[in-house]
């Protein structure tokens, strides 16, 4: 990735960071989006998995600081859906929208399946009610805004050709 | 090259590891530790992320509540909008339970429904009827004065002739008892308003504008002392042998909603003195501002004089003219009131009881008792 291409992602990374503080709370669904996970993995799919784990980790730790509750189930999670995604890039790095919404859903689930675990404030049946109901909601709302943001900002993350 | 990829493979599950331990240290932290690094990650760089949270959530917040407030609005505005006729409302029926208390008994409080078509303000419906006691030719009255008669009645609603009404007549005279007349509805041109003509008053009794013209009583209908206008002027009628004169209403019939029905036993008693306590009681209270105003402009006149007096004494001690002789107005002066000369308390006495004080014969003055002299 050349420094154009470096700036632009950069960019659209803040610009899902800053979606998240801002349109997240002012639309306030109860399944909302994750603009965090969406940022995380556009990242990754761009940079070593090392790279990702650390991205993760200090996403997970801004997303925990607003939850001192949770203070490192995010950076745990997030930590492993970085590097994850970065690791399997190869498999979901391709122009297809379908298989992005399917990266998208998948990231946001497994971070809230790790997070919820890890935070343990839920239990029983509203641990599985939350994992089996709203986080696949939630996911499947991140996964329609992250396409939807993808389409919009493809100048942004499309590759500069050479 | 396997080599560096084993490498880079070994570098990112270390970052991996430590990223995870990191966290996983983080989890394990203590509530007294935890929130200390929270609260200093949100106050220095996560700072304008949390501001933008709070702004995002004010303005959800702000939009949720955006209805509510949008009805409260609508509720005060209505409010705001109803509260001009509740205050009109309040004191019409002050007034009505005013007349009511002067009148005392033998009368049927009613509110009065306007309809909305054509004569349709030349008549009312009332809301009592015969099972309260009206029967046909009850007088309705208003707190103002003389509103119509009942013409129609039924058991719990009777239908009444405004003043307005063509038909309408009822006698009237000056409260003197020096001019008499008829007096019925004047409509005053395409506008449609009402005004009264006074009829048939005799050529040599004249009405200034601004007399009030009462009922006389004489017919049986009405009884006497009801306030019907008051004269605005004499207008030019064919009728040479009597003059006509034009009244404005006490009455408007279309601001009369609250009435009083008078019972036909009442009429015999008569109501006389219940509108001129009312008269008597605003010539009270006009003579009291006036009376005021008297006082208040006596006592700066006195004020005045006292001053120049004083003034004028300044004067003739330095050798001047005085400030009243320069008055070339010609003028009457007021005479200034002569201070009162202060009594002073005699000094203490120090002079022991048992002596006797050579002063304490009296002497006797005999300078201010010389012819000519004064002091």
């Amino acid at each position: 990735m050349n420094m154009g291409g470096a700036i632009r992602a950069i960019i659209s990374f803040l610009i899902f960071v800053v979606l998240h503080y801002t349109l997240r709370p002012l639309l306030g669904w109860r399944a909302p989006m994750d603009f965090l996970i969406l940022a995380l993995l556009l990242a990754a799919v761009r940079v070593r998995p090392s790279t990702a784990a650390v991205i993760g980790f200090i996403l997970g730790l801004i997303s925990d600081s607003l939850a001192p509750d949770a203070l490192g189930a995010g950076a745990l999670a997030m930590t492993t859906v970085g590097f994850g995604a970065s690791y399997l890039k190869a498999v979901f790095f391709a122009d297809n929208l379908v298989l992005n919404a399917f990266f998208f859903f998948l990231g946001k689930w497994v971070f809230d399946i790790m997070y919820f675990i890890v935070e343990q404030r839920v239990h029983g049946v509203e641990l599985v009610q939350q994992l089996l109901l709203w986080s696949p909601l939630s996911a499947a709302v991140t996964a329609a805004v992250g396409v939807l943001l993808l389409f919009i900002m493809r100048p942004l993350l499309e590759p500069t050709p050479t | 090259v396997a080599r560096a990829i084993r490498s880079n493979t070994r570098l990112d599950l270390i970052v991996l590891a430590t990223c995870a331990v990191l966290a996983l240290a983080a989890r394990a932290l203590p509530n007294t530790m935890r929130d200390p690094v929270a609260t200093t990650m949100r106050r220095s760089f996560l700072a304008p992320l949390v501001l933008l949270q709070e702004r995002s959530e004010k303005g959800r917040q702000s939009l949720l509540a955006a209805d509510a407030k949008q009805a409260r609005l609508d509720s005060l505005s209505l409010d705001a909008m109803k509260a001009g006729s509740l205050e009109a409302e309040n004191e019409r029926l002050r007034k009505v339970i005013g007349l009511g208390s002067r009148v005392r008994w033998g009368f049927v409080p009613a509110e009065a429904l306007h309809g909305r078509g054509i004569r349709d303000e030349t008549t009312v419906i009332l809301s009592a009827g015969s099972r309260a006691g009206i029967s046909r030719l009850s007088p309705v009255i208003a707190p103002e004065g003389l509103v119509g008669v009942v013409d129609q009645v039924d058991p719990t609603m009777s239908h009444a002739m405004l003043w307005t009404h063509p038909d309408f007549r009822v006698s009237a005279m000056s409260p003197d008892g020096t001019a008499f007349g008829i007096a019925q509805a004047h409509l005053t041109g395409a506008t449609g308003g009402y005004l009264i003509e006074l009829r048939g008053v005799p050529f040599r009794a004249t009405l200034k504008p601004g007399a009030l013209i009462v009922s006389s009583g004489w017919g049986g209908v009405w009884p006497r002392g009801i306030p019907v206008g008051t004269v605005l002027q004499e207008i030019k009628t064919t009728e040479g042998w009597a003059r006509t004169y034009l009244l404005r209403p006490a009455v408007n019939p279309a601001d009369v909603y609250s009435v009083m029905i008078l019972r036909r036993d009442r009429l015999a008693k008569g109501l006389e003195g219940v509108w001129q306590s009312v008269a008597q009681a605003d010539a009270a209270a006009q003579r009291i501002v006036v009376s005021g105003d008297s006082a208040a402009r006596t006592a700066a006149l006195a004020e005045a004089a006292a001053r120049r007096a004083v003034l004028d004494s300044i004067a003739r001690a330095n050798g001047t003219p005085a400030l009243g002789a320069t008055d070339s107005t010609g003028a009457p002066r007021v005479v200034a009131p002569r201070p009162v000369p202060v009594r002073r308390p005699p000094p203490p006495d120090t002079t022991p009881r048992d002596t006797t004080r050579r002063d304490t014969v009296p002497r006797r003055d005999t300078i201010s008792q010389r012819p000519g002299m004064t002091r």
